[in-house]
Parts: C-alpha cells; sequence; structure tokens
C-alpha cells in the first residue's frame, strides 16, 4: 500500500503541470483586448493611449509559453500571483476562504454519509414497501430540487419567518471578536478557533450559521447516496450468503447491519468521497445564497471576471483535493473490503 | 447524548436574538459592488470611492444634498472671485487650510499634505485610473489641447515616442540623463502650480479650468489629502521631482496605500476583508465633531433574497434593491423606500460611422445589397435619424427601468447646470418620420434593398439587450427588408470587439466623474473625446470642424451663464445631426430601515456617508 500512496503522491505535481497548462494554453485563444477586460471594467478606461498602456502594463501581447513561464518562476518562489476580482494574493485568499469551505464540507458530510447511508439501508430493507416508496419520492425531489430553489426555502423559513438561523458566518458582533487581535486563528476554522480560544458563544454562533448550508446540502446529496445504497444493498441482500444466512437463522437485524451493509457500502463510499471532494472544491450556490465566504464563491466570481491567477489557484486546490481526496477513497476500499488490494 | 443534543440546538438558537441588541451602535449596508483599493490615487469606481469617502477629507466638500454649492472641509474658504480667492480669471485659487486637523495616525495636517496629495494624484497616473482629472488642469496644455497624463510631457520633452523609451528596457532607471533631467523638468512643470504662503495654499494653473473646484472637491478620490510623511514611511513618493518616476503607473500589488489608510475623515479603517466586507470606526478626533455612530459596516451580499431578510430582520439598516425587485420592499412596516432620484449619469447608443470591416461578422456582406451594410452606413445622417426615430424611448423606459429614468435630449443628464428640458426635443418614437428618412437614405436604394446587421451587446446587461431587440422590432416592421441580428458576447470579447471598431451600433453609458457639463460633453462630442474618438474618422473630422472649438471656448471662461450658451449650442448641433441616440438617465432609489436617521442625497456621493447616520 505504502508504495500505491507514494506513487500517487509523486504524480501529483505532473497532474497539477498539466491542469495548469491546459488554463494558459485556453487564454492563447484570446486577443490581448480580451485579455484586457481583467482590468477594464468600463469603457471610459480606455481613453487616451490606455489600451496599449495596459496591454504593455500586463504584458498581454506576451506568448502564452512566455506567460506560463513567468507564472512557474513565481510559483517556484511560493508566489500563486494577485487576484484581480479580490484585490489579494491569491495564497491569502485561499488561506482565507479554503478553512471555510472545509468547515462546511467537514460537517456536513457526517450527516450526508451516516442519513444517506441509512436512508438507503431502510428503503432496500422495505423494498418496495410504504417506507420504500416514501424514500424514493424523497430522493427524486433530492435530485430534481436546484439547489438555489432549496437554499432560498431554507433560509426564507428559517431566516425569514422563524428568524433563527441567519445567513453568513458569523453574526455581526461575533465577527468583532472573531476578527479581533485577542483573537487567536489557530486553524480558520471558526467553530474549532472559536473552543480553542474558550469562546463557547462564538462556537455557538458560528454553528448556528452552517446548520442552513449544511441541511441545503445534506438534503441535495441524501439523494444521491440513498439511491446507491438502497441498490447495492437489495444487490447483497439477494446473494447466496445471504440466504445461507438466513438459513442458519441469524436474526434479520444481524444479516442486514452485519452481512449485506457492509458489502454494499463500497459504492456508497466512492459516492461519499466524490461528494466531499466536489465540496471542499467549494460549493458555489449555497455559498452564494448563503453569503458564506468560502472557496466556491471565490471560484464563481474569479472566472467571471477572467481573473487568471484566482483561477489557477482553485485549479490548483481543486487538483489537490481531487488527488488526494480520490487516494484516501481508495485506501478506504482496502478498509472496507479486505479483499481490494492497492498496488 | 439526546439531552446534549437538545441543549446544543437550544443554545444555538437562543443566540438568534443576539445580533439585533449588538447592533445599535452600528450601521450596516449590504450592497453588490467590490471595493478594489483603498488608495484614492488608484480609485476610479463607486465601491471604493465610497471607503474613501469615509476615511478621507478634500479641500471643500458638497453642501448637503448640492451639487453646486460648497462647503469647506480641509481649506476653511470656498476660493470666488468675490473675495478675491480666485484670481487671474480663474487661473488663481487660493486655500486657506484649516488647522489642528489630525490624520488618524495622530500627525497634524500641514499645507504641505496637501500639496504633495495633488501632486501625487498626477504622477501616479495608473493607466485607466482618474489623474486625468488633475492633470487636465494642473499641466500645460501642449499645442492648446489638455495634458491628461503626466506622461505627455515626459515624452514631450525627451522628444521619445513612448514613455517607455525613456528607460532601461524592464526597469525604471532612465537610459541618460537627458532624459532624466528631462523627467525632473516634467515634474517641475506640475510643481509649478503649488505655493505654500503660510497657512495658505496657493493652486497657479497654467490655463483657467472651470470645473476645477468641482474637481477638488469631496466625492473625487483622487484629491484626497494624505499624510506625506506617513505615506513615506510606508514606502510611498518622497515628495521629490527625481524619484516621481518609480511611483508612478504601479501595479496593484506594489501601490502601499491600496489596504490600507491615513485620513482625516471621521472614520478609520478598523478592518477589510476583501471581497467580503468593510468595517470603519469612528474616529474620536475628526475635526467637526465625532460621528454619532461608533462603526459603519459595508457588506458585500450578491444575493438579493439575502439582503432583503438582513434587512427585514434588523442585521441591515440599508441594502441595495435592483428595480425589478422594487415591488417586493414597497409598503413594508419598518421600511422606508426613497425613488425618483436622478442619477449624474446618461446612456446612449451610439452610431459607429466608420466601422472596420476587416473580417468583421456585423456588417454583413459590408454592402448595401440586403445583405450586409456598408462599413460607414451610420456617416448617412438620414440613417442616423430615421433610427433615432425608430427607438420607443417611453417604452423603453417603462419596460426595462420600470418607469424609474427619464429620457435625456443630450448627454449632459436633468440636475447638471447646462441642462436644457425644452431645447433640444427629446426624440420621440415617429415611425412615420422614421419610414421617411429612410426612405431618404442613399436615395432611396437603402428601401429598396433593405439591409443586414448585428447589434452586440455584452451578456447580463438587460437593459442593452432589450434596447437591441426593440430596434430590430421596429426596423423590420416598417419594412420586412430590415434585418437586425442581436449578438450577445461576454464582456471580454464585446470589449474586444468595441476597442477594434468592429460594433456598428452599442450603448455604452457615462457617469459624472464632477458635476460640469464639459465632463459629458468632452468624452462624447471632442474628436479626442473617449468615445468620440472611437466612432470613426468621418465622426472626428465632423467633430474637428464643429465642436471642438465649442469645447474649447467653453473652457476658457468661467462665466456660467456663457458655458451653458456654449454647451447648448453643442447639444443642438448634436441633436439636429443625430450623432448619439439618447436612451435614458436612470433615477435611483434608496431602501432603508426607517429608524435610520440623517441619509440625504447627493448624486456625487458614492454609496452612503456613515457619519450623517444614526438610530
Amino acid at each position: 500500500m505504502a508504495s500505491f500512496i507514494i506513487r500517487r503522491i509523486l504524480l501529483l505535481p505532473v497532474t497539477l503541470l498539466g491542469l495548469t497548462f491546459l488554463i494558459f494554453f485556453f487564454t492563447s485563444f484570446l486577443s490581448p483586448y480580451q485579455l484586457l477586460s481583467a482590468y477594464v471594467q468600463d469603457p471610459r478606461q480606455l481613453q487616451g493611449g490606455n489600451v496599449e498602456k495596459l496591454i504593455d502594463k500586463y504584458g498581454l501581447r506576451e506568448n502564452f509559453m512566455i506567460r506560463y513561464g513567468k507564472w512557474l518562476g513565481q510559483i517556484s518562489h511560493g508566489n500563486l500571483g494577485w487576484s484581480l476580482s479580490l484585490n489579494e494574493p491569491v495564497s491569502v485568499v485561499i488561506e482565507q476562504r479554503f478553512p471555510a469551505t472545509l468547515e462546511l464540507t467537514i460537517y456536513a458530510i457526517i450527516p450526508v454519509i451516516f442519513v444517506g447511508i441509512w436512508l438507503g439501508v431502510v428503503a432496500s430493507v422495505h423494498h418496495n414497501g410504504v417506507i420504500d416508496q416514501i424514500l424514493r419520492v424523497f430522493a427524486l425531489l433530492g435530485y430534481s430540487i436546484p439547489a438555489f430553489v432549496l437554499g432560498l426555502l431554507i433560509l426564507f423559513i428559517f431566516y425569514g419567518v422563524l428568524g433563527w438561523l441567519p445567513p453568513g458566518r458569523l453574526d455581526q458582533w461575533a465577527q468583532m471578536i472573531f476578527f479581533s487581535k485577542n483573537f487567536h486563528h489557530y486553524t480558520g476554522l471558526a467553530t474549532i478557533d472559536a473552543l480553542l480560544n474558550g469562546n463557547i458563544p462564538i462556537f455557538l454562533d458560528a454553528l448556528k450559521h452552517l446548520i442552513s448550508p449544511i441541511l441545503t446540502l445534506s438534503y441535495l446529496s441524501w439523494a444521491g447516496l440513498l439511491r446507491i445504497t438502497r441498490s447495492s444493498m437489495l444487490e447483497s441482500l439477494g446473494q447466496d450468503y445471504i440466504r445461507t444466512a438466513r438459513a442458519k437463522g441469524l436474526s434479520e437485524k444481524m444479516i442486514v447491519n452485519k452481512h449485506a451493509r457492509r458489502n454494499a457500502l463500497i459504492p456508497a463510499t466512492t459516492v461519499a468521497g466524490l461528494m466531499f471532494i466536489g465540496m471542499l472544491g467549494g460549493v458555489i450556490i449555497t455559498e452564494t445564497i448563503f453569503n458564506y465566504p468560502g472557496i466556491g464563491s471565490f471560484a464563481a466570481q474569479a472566472a467571471t471576471q477572467f481573473d487568471y491567477a484566482g483561477i489557477l489557484g482553485v485549479a490548483l486546490v481543486y487538483g489537490l483535493v481531487t488527488i488526494i481526496g480520490n487516494l484516501i477513497v481508495d485506501i478506504s476500499y482496502a478498509m472496507i473490503d479486505p479483499r481490494v488490494r492497492l498496488g | 447524548m439526546k439531552k446534549s443534543v437538545v441543549f446544543l440546538a437550544i443554545a444555538v438558537l437562543a443566540l438568534s436574538g443576539i445580533y439585533v441588541m449588538a447592533s445599535s451602535n452600528m450601521i450596516v449596508e449590504e450592497t453588490i459592488g467590490s471595493i478594489p483599493t483603498l488608495d484614492p490615487a488608484w480609485s476610479y469606481d463607486t465601491g471604493s470611492g465610497e471607503a474613501i469617502w469615509q476615511l478621507y477629507d478634500n479641500l471643500i466638500q458638497y453642501d448637503g444634498s448640492s451639487i453646486s454649492k460648497f462647503k469647506p472641509m480641509i481649506s476653511t474658504n470656498i476660493p470666488s472671485e468675490k473675495d478675491g480667492t480666485i484670481l487671474d480669471n480663474g487661473k488663481t485659487y487660493i486655500f486657506h487650510i484649516r488647522q489642528n486637523v489630525y490624520f488618524h495616525s495622530g500627525d497634524i495636517l500641514t499645507p504641505e499634505d496637501v500639496v504633495y496629495s495633488l501632486e501625487r494624484a498626477v504622477i501616479f497616473d495608473r493607466a485607466g485610473g482618474p489623474s486625468w482629472m488633475l492633470a487636465e488642469p494642473l499641466l500645460p496644455t501642449i499645442d492648446g489641447a489638455y495634458v491628461d497624463s503626466i506622461e505627455q510631457w515626459a515624452t514631450k520633452l525627451a522628444g521619445v515616442k513612448k514613455f517607455n523609451d525613456l528607460f532601461l528596457s524592464g526597469t525604471r532607471t532612465p537610459k541618460n540623463d537627458k532624459y532624466r533631467q528631462a523627467l525632473i523638468d516634467t515634474f517641475n512643470l506640475l510643481s509649478k502650480s503649488f505655493e505654500v504662503k503660510g497657512n495658505e495654499v496657493i493652486i497657479h494653473l497654467p490655463h483657467s479650468y472651470p470645473p476645477f473646484l468641482y474637481i477638488l472637491a469631496h466625492g473625487v478620490s483622487e484629491s484626497s489629502i494624505l499624510d506625506k510623511k506617513w505615506l513615506i514611511e510606508k514606502g510611498g513618493w518622497n515628495g521629490n521631482a527625481n524619484t516621481w518616476w518609480i511611483y508612478h503607473n504601479p501595479s496593484r500589488e506594489k501601490d502601499p496605500l491600496y489596504s490600507i489608510e491615513n485620513g482625516t475623515g471621521p472614520f478609520t479603517l478598523e478592518r477589510w476583508t476583501k471581497g467580503r466586507e468593510i468595517v470603519f470606526k469612528r474616529f474620536d478626533k475628526y475635526w467637526a465633531g465625532p460621528a454619532k455612530i461608533e462603526y459603519g459596516i459595508i457588506k458585500k451580499v450578491p444575493e438579493f433574497t439575502t439582503r432583503k431578510l438582513d434587512l427585514l430582520r434588523g442585521n441591515a439598516d440599508t441594502i441595495y434593491v435592483p428595480r425589478q425587485y422594487m415591488e417586493q420592499v414597497e409598503n413594508v412596516p419598518g421600511i422606508k423606500v426613497i425613488k425618483g432620484l436622478p442619477v449624474l449619469s446618461v446612456d446612449v447608443g451610439v452610431f459607429n460611422f466608420n466601422v472596420d470591416s476587416k473580417g468583421n461578422p456585423y456588417i454583413g456582406s459590408g454592402r448595401l445589397d440586403g445583405r450586409g451594410i456598408p462599413p460607414d452606413f451610420f456617416s448617412n445622417e438620414n440613417v442616423r435619424l430615421a433610427f433615432d426615430y425608430l427607438f420607443p424611448y417611453n417604452a423603453f423606459i417603462k419596460q426595462v427601468w420600470v418607469g424609474q429614468a427619464i429620457v435625456p435630449n443630450s448627454v449632459i443628464p436633468k440636475g447638471i447646470f447646462g441642462y436644457n428640458a425644452k431645447n433640444p426635443t427629446p426624440f420621440t418614437q415617429n415611425l412615420a418620420k422614421a419610414t421617411e428618412y429612410f426612405k431618404k437614405a442613399y436615395n432611396g436604394e437603402l428601401w429598396n434593398k433593405g439591409f443586414t446587421m448585428t447589434l452586440v451587446y455584452n451578456s447580463g446587461n438587460t437593459q442593452r439587450q432589450t434596447a437591441c431587440e426593440m430596434i430590430r422590432y421596429y426596423a423590420r416592421r416598417i419594412n420586412p427588408k430590415f434585418h437586425v441580428n442581436i449578438v450577445s458576447e461576454l464582456w471580454a470579447s464585446f470589449l474586444d470587439d468595441y476597442a477594434s471598431g468592429k460594433l456598428p451600433f452599442f450603448v455604452v453609458g457615462w457617469s459624472a466623474d464632477y458635476p460640469d457639463p464639459y465632463d459629458f460633453e468632452q468624452p462624447f462630442y471632442s474628436s479626442n473625446g473617449a468615445y468620440g474618438s472611437t466612432i470613426g474618422k468621418n465622426y472626428v473630422e465632423w467633430a474637428k470642424k464643429n465642436m471642438n472649438t465649442l469645447l474649447v471656448k467653453s473652457m476658457k471662461t468661467v462665466s456660467q451663464t456663457e458655458r451653458a450658451k456654449i454647451y447648448n449650442q453643442m447639444n443642438i448641433e448634436a441633436h439636429d445631426n443625430a450623432i448619439y441616440m439618447f436612451l435614458d438617465q436612470p433615477l435611483s432609489m434608496h431602501v432603508q430601515r426607517s429608524d435610520l436617521k440623517g441619509w440625504y442625497y447627493n448624486p456625487m456621493r458614492p454609496g452612503i456617508d456613515f457619519y450623517s447616520l444614526s438610530k
């Protein structure tokens, strides 16, 4: 297993290089004027000789290979460039925003996995029964409802009507404390840092702000996980060894929990792993609706404003997360099913 | 386990009431714009302008809602000819500098700070920035034309073509002593404009420039007053003639002022989380007395529903509401909506007199054969007049602006002096007249053969999209041989086509840099204007003959009456020749909670003025 892990880690820089090269390659199809649009929001900025001045200043006529070379040179010095959309170094943006997304993902993935798998198991056990039918409708709704509709609905009910769960990452009073000099940021995760600072009100406030996005993400993810778990459970329950177990007189609870569920977990793990990776890459719509300052909303902003440095920074993060995430998923296969050998 | 979960849930929900109690000493504005910089010399957008407004002071300020009356600020007087502080036919201005004004760092403001700030704004001159506003009045003209960048004088004195030719490749080191001297002499031309005499700053303009006081007023960020000593410590320009070019046209990441501040304004910068929120804290030593509130906060909240709910729940005191959602906040208890506030901007349909025909997909065959248009299609006055009569102005305002706009009759928006509602008469839709002019154009050939052209708008801009769709609909209605295609492009592609002169017709807007008609007449009508210079050689030739002289004349007199007459003459000329299609002047609205006190409207103020507000 160790050699497998090392091999995958060694592939990491090659993959990232390929990814960033592709992005630069695509920009080579853009004219200097198109590239200029990242720096110009209003045609009035082009008055006089400003067009040529701006093109010269930002090296927009340079061949994309030269620009790529320069960018690689920057990277080698730990400089990810300057984000035009947020007006600060990309490394700072990532440092500030990734922990927020990570926090949301960690909290969201727990109910997503546990509830999603549990629902799938329940549906399969009650195959074609009333509960199964209800859960299938539930899953269908989860598939069909767009994230922005569900998000807005949750926001409206729990914030607009009940006033319980406000958007954002922290309330204003909590932000004043969270960003004060006396508050130490150990991890960038608001809940964890609040606990480490011994500040329970901020911990609770951060938790309160996480509930709505978690609900949105969970419901949208449950549907997929429910269906996968249900179908693989049904497949497991139809296997010979299950019949043997029944013939041996084992209880239904034991059969489902110990013999069928474990085997059914492999496809569910793959899906859950991919969901986790997807969420870590940023959940654009959920972050936007709940005004949650994560990497997803930054990615959207960078893409719409031609913020190349920002796009490349997000691509690097996403690439890293995908590769490491897949590695973890592969390792978890071996742990769930001893028959799986990595090599 | 179950008990602890229940306890946690109760604790979380109990906390939901705290924010309301905690917000009584702060005012929160939620909007959609970003703040690119806090450096006044870089700022050329409303997001930065609003932040800089709270942090910095200028020499003078507008009196409340007025955009024609001033009040003292860092200067204790408003220069006027009457009291002898404007002399030499508007070429000399005398300012008495207020004493005991503190910067946020604790330094005391001096007249040298004023001179340094204005000089820095000119030498800074980032490409695409606002430096031209101060460069035009403060630098001598070249061949009778205003100089909008200090680079122009440097290249002229050194005898080179481009500013970069003065330096060793890839550096800011002058190539030789001659070039170094030319750079120093350039700065001396600028510094000649300033004199410090005791507590007075005297500005000697090389030529009269009537809008000069507007450019110095609060609201024009680049004229903010900075702390010279502090800025030098932070790595800024040292104020010397022999170094300015190192600090000229910097990149944002190398600008020491982009994310820090040290103004004299009523608020200090508490925190700026880029792309999220900016928090201002009351400055207790403010010369006009401390603000009533302790914190002012501007938050970026892109989603309207989130902003609306924040307003209704009391988490925001004022929010940005797009016009189409106006009804959602009207007649809501506890919410106040103020409508019909004239914005000093105009949206204009631009006819390109000479389209670049090379590889241009928007003009079809490029000939008058029904399958395209000739490149100089809009050089034909009858064609332009026909289009001006074709457009359904009132329907456009009603449909696109929900009635919250007016039809302009020229490039001067209502509210600025020189605006004359009666003359010229705004165009209104008249399909009979449109038909008449289409028939006249090209001696009837256009009417018989028809045309095909493509209109382009930048995607997401529904106003521009609807304008194009309305033109298509009515063109087809009066003659089925008139084919107008519509294409939506990303901003990058739109800009590409715009800059390369390929668009036959497009819609643009212009907002006031300062409330003087020159700021509108020059960009649209001058042959060197931001738009005038880009709409084809036939227009440039026409403007040289008909507009440029009038523009120059308008800047040689300080009499507002005389100037208003000149601008009116230009507007009539432009109207009669159908140079542009004047689409709309938007009316803005303000939405706030009813308990917010002290808000007032001034169209030159970017965003809100936290200093005037309380709850």
